[in-house]
Parts: structure tokens; sequence; C-alpha cells
């Protein structure tokens, strides 16, 4: 399963892209997983990661819950509106 | 109820005043581009939003603050894009019955915002503009003497 992550503000600055495209075996995984692969490949944002969350189709969504294939996934961290 | 949630492209116009029937209190908050930025001159700051979700996620915000703090209006408009120093970026104007709840809800709101609205905002730093133009300027003395010489 390939899953695309749109990146915002300092985290796209940090990964000098505003996408990150992450392949992984299983047909489905959760964002508690997905958090974890990000942390493992990108090592200028995972200090980052711990306090960010993760938008699944433009809501807000939980480690627990799973990511299907089409959903549009957004890192959602460092927000500084205001 | 007045209620307006409102992302602009640029920064803010002058504020249009909200008035509300039977409030004692109308505060206005406006958030302004400051010249420095952890130490170093700014130029600008550039917002970045996530649309629909990040006005989607300001009305949801505007109307629990109109609730928790029983408001009688609420205006909240936000920057996207460029605004320069000096520049408003962020107005929030609430009426309310008395002073208190207002001066409440101005603070939940934006200590809120800066938790749950997808909104970002990066800094365009004066040192930066001023390598950029150096060197479109030394790009362009070059492409210049190329001319010339061809």
């Amino acid at each position: 399963m390939t899953i695309t992550v749109k990146l915002f503000g300092p985290q796209a600055q940090m990964a000098g892209q505003r996408e990150l495209v992450l392949d992984f075996p299983a047909s489905q995984i959760n964002c508690g997983e997905l958090r974890a692969a990000m942390a493992r490949c990108h090592s200028r944002l995972a200090p980052t990661l711990a306090s960010s969350r993760f938008a699944i189709n433009q809501s807000f969504a939980t480690d627990a819950d799973a990511i299907h294939p089409g959903d549009e996934v957004a890192l959602i961290g460092l927000i500084s509106g205001g | 109820m007045h209620e307006k949630v409102a992302i602009t492209h640029g920064p803010l116009m002058p504020a249009v005043p909200l008035r509300s029937n039977g409030a004692g209190a109308v505060i206005c908050f406006e958030g302004i581009v400051r010249g420095m930025e952890a130490g170093r001159p700014l130029e600008a700051l550039d917002y970045e939003v996530y649309e629909p979700m990040t006005l989607r996620e300001l009305i949801a915000l505007s109307q629990d603050i109109v609730r928790r703090h029983k408001l009688l209006g609420i205006v909240v408009e936000h920057s996207e894009g460029r605004v320069r120093v000096g520049e408003i970026s962020f107005r929030l104007q609430v009426a309310a019955k008395h002073r208190a709840e207002g001066l409440a809800a101005v603070n939940e709101f934006i200590d809120r915002l800066k938790q749950e609205v997808p909104l970002w905002k990066v800094p365009v730093f004066a040192e930066d503009m001023r390598v950029k133009a150096t060197s479109c300027q030394t790009y362009a003395r070059h492409s210049a003497t190329a001319q010339e010489e061809s």
C-alpha cells in the first residue's frame, strides 16, 4: 500500500518537500504505524512527530484510525496560527 | 447573533467594528507581524492553510467559543499568504454582556487556535531576501555580458 502524506509549514521545510510517499507491505495500516514509519525514514521530521496529528480526508485522526487506499492523509504539526 | 469567520489572502484590511444589541463589552484583538523572529530581522510571514479543513476547524472553534462563553457575536479573520512586518494577520472580535466572559473568550480562542487549527506561519527573513536579490542581480549581469560577447 502506498501512502502520500501532505506536509505544511515548518515540517514541509524540514522535509524539503510538500509530500512524502511511503510504501507499506500491508494492505491497511493505522496512523500510529504511519507515525512510526515516518520517524524511521525521516530523521529531520522525527523530533516533531510525537506532538503532531494526522488528518484523514481532512478530519483529525487518532493513532488507532485505519488508512484506506485513496485516503487523503496530512501531517498536522507545529501549527502556529494567530 | 453576528458570526463571521473568514480567511483572507494577504494582510487584513482595517476592522469593521463588531456591534451587537445587548453587548456591554466588545473586544477586538489584532495579531500583527513583528519585526523579529528568533532573534533575526523578519521581512514577512508566509501563512499556509489546508483548505477546506482550516476554515472548517476555525468555524467549529468559533461556534464552541460562542457556546462556552455565551457570546452575543464573534468575528474571526485570518490571513493566508504573505503578510509583511507591521501588517495585521489575525483579528478576533467578540461581543459579550460583560467584560469577564469577553476576555475569557478571547484568551481561550487564541490558545486553542494555536493548538487545534491547521494554520502555519513560515518566516521570511530579511537577510534571505537580500541574498536572493543579490543573486538575481549577479545573474542579470552575467546574462548581459554573455549577450554582448556573442
